[in-house]
């Protein structure tokens, strides 16, 4: 101990000293971060791309953002939340581009009466894929779904069983895509599913969390006579289907039906509300997932061995009845030009 | 379920030693925040802590009181108050840190402030008065004895730091919300867990958890090693 003894008298001798080296070390550290931050959020080649949970938890952004970094230089950073919350972000200016899939809150969200002060708070929405939304249950499937019935007769079955109480419905209840789907096909019937069972989470249960967890949810809820049934996207179910022995997919999308599809929308904030959003480089990320190679990419990626999304840019007015005219899709040719020679 | 588990241990194991990149770069970025914000907040509420602790005057209960209050702030909440303050259409904007590390560092450092100031406070306050009236009685001056005093209740003091350092390497809700998960940047155990499970990659995130109360436990019995040695 005694050889601690004259550090220790420094230090002592010098009280004053030493603590205005460590505010000076410590306000220095902090300094640096808050400097290296504050020139990371003005650099042009670091965007905030703000999506939902499908599209990176599937593998897809880790699979396809290297490959536009690798072309451009441009650095993505990836916020996963929800459709709801990602396009919330896009509003508050803290993303520069936003992949969502609720396309009514898309349209919203590139109206200019809904904007500020008559100026919409995105510009040119793109169509980029769909996948498709199944609805999963257990074996003994209490609603009695048949696959190959369309998706009224399943909406109706499912009311059914709810109402006499023989099943119970997850539903994500968070504003999501997903969720917006599933309010969607409800009122397709005429049902306002959190009012017909407001208050009775043995028929209808708002789970406020993530896919996955709904689905796991559904799956420990295998009462005999009474169990669960829940929406999902196919890449979270693909995810899963192999822990989740029990459940079985009771409907899906038929031929000539679009209502189960769920396309994917990308657009870039608008810089006349947010003059700090990275525009430019936004529009060149909309341009490398249009583009035919980004096109591809899409749909080569695969996750156990299934397919997950389909490009659609420019055909989605046939895929899935999008409204999308030949000037949107033109409006994006100049920013795919730099990736048009390169292959998968 | 045991197989996933044990499968989740050997996993992190191997994760650990191989020196995957991406567990290091959590490991990394969970104690280079959690450590600056509360080295951060040691700096700033050790000395009004022990201060008020030292002190009486009109208003010390309510000061006591709001202290209080404000160590069991629920972290999510200080999420949502830093995220409003640094949103772009927040007061603070304009300077981009939203989804950055200083982001987290600052949720993180508000929620130790009155962890770190309390337990400073009542350390001071729990000192043997007749120590207090013993070195008065020296010819001490409230410099020298406010030393003395830290000195002799340094043991709690540690305690508290500990506590919000764990704290802070524990806590979820405000460093997603403000940190934004994102990876090789903000992304730390608790949220890449958060993510793994999210995924069904229970795997890693158990083993994540696996690492992470090991990092804990050495850093506590160093800690509990180091506050011994003082006596």
């Amino acid at each position: 101990m005694s050889t601690r003894k004259p550090l220790k008298q420094l230090i002592i001798d010098h009280k004053t000293a030493v603590i205005l080296a460590l505010v000076i070390i410590a306000g220095g550290s902090i300094g640096i971060y808050f400097a290296i931050d504050y020139l990371n959020a003005q650099n042009p080649e670091k965007i905030t791309l703000a999506t939902t949970t499908s599209t990176y938890d599937s593998g897809l952004l880790d699979y396809l953002l290297p490959k536009f970094t690798e072309q451009t230089g441009i650095q993505i950073k990836v916020l996963s939340v929800g459709t709801g919350t990602a396009i919330q972000y896009g509003k508050d200016g803290n993303a520069d581009v936003i992949l969502v899939h609720s396309r009514s809150r898309e349209d919203d969200f590139v109206n200019a009466s809904l904007g500020v002060d008559g100026i919409p708070y995105g510009i040119h929405r793109a169509c980029v894929m769909f996948n498709d939304f199944i609805i999963v249950g257990h074996e003994s499937n209490p609603a009695n779904l048949q696959l190959g019935d369309n998706i009224t007769t399943v909406m109706t079955k499912l009311r059914y069983a709810m109402d006499t109480g023989n099943m119970t419905f997850y539903s994500r209840g968070d504003n999501s895509g997903t969720h917006s789907k599933e309010k969607a096909l409800w009122a397709m019937i005429g049902v306002d599913a959190a009012v017909r069972w407001e208050n009775q989470p043995e028929k209808y249960t708002e789970t406020g969390q993530g896919m996955a967890a709904t689905l796991l949810m559904t799956y420990e809820d295998d009462d005999a006579e009474h169990e669960g049934y829940t929406l999902v996207d196919r890449g979270t179910w693909l995810s899963f289907y192999e822990d989740y022995t029990s459940l079985d997919i009771l409907a899906e999308s038929i031929i000539g039906e679009d209502l189960l599809l769920n396309p994917y929308g990308v657009i870039p904030v608008n810089p006349i509300i947010h003059p700090h959003v990275k525009y430019l480089s936004a529009c060149r990320f909309v341009g490398f997932l249009t583009s035919s190679y980004g096109q591809n990419l899409i749909d080569a990626y695969r996750k156990n061995d299934q397919i997950l999304f389909h490009a659609n840019f420019g055909t989605c007015d046939v895929d899935v009845g999008c409204t999308t005219t030949t000037d949107e899709i033109g409006i994006w040719t100049p920013f795919q030009a730099e990736f048009t020679d390169l292959t998968v | 379920m045991s197989n996933e588990i044990i499968e989740g241990i050997l996993e992190g194991l191997r994760l650990i030693f191989t020196f995957d990149s991406e567990v290091w770069g959590v490991i990394e970025v969970s104690f280079r925040v959690s450590l600056t914000s509360t080295f951060l907040a040691a700096l700033v509420a050790l000395p009004i802590g022990s201060f008020i602790g030292l002190r009486t005057f009109k208003g010390k209960k309510e000061v006591t009181n709001l202290i209080n209050t404000f160590m069991g702030f629920p972290p999510v909440v200080m999420g949502l108050v830093v995220y409003l303050l640094l949103s772009r259409t927040g007061p603070f904007g304009a300077l981009g840190l939203l989804y950055s590390t200083s982001a987290m560092i600052i949720a993180q450092f508000l929620l130790a402030v009155p962890i770190i100031m309390g337990t400073a406070k009542a350390a001071i306050e729990s000192v043997d008065p007749i120590l207090k009236e013993t070195v008065l009685s020296l010819g001490a001056n409230e410099r020298q004895l406010w030393w003395e005093l830290i000195k002799h209740s340094k043991k709690s003091i540690i305690a508290g730091f500990l506590v919000a350092f764990g704290q802070a390497i524990s806590e979820v809700g405000a460093v997603m919300i403000v940190g934004g998960n994102i990876r090789w940047e903000t992304r730390t155990f608790t949220t890449s867990i958060v993510l793994q499970t999210r995924m069904g990659e229970f795997g890693m995130a158990i083993a994540l958890g696996v690492i992470l109360i090991t990092i804990a436990f050495i850093v506590n019995y160093g800690l509990t090693r180091l506050q011994t040695r003082v006596d």
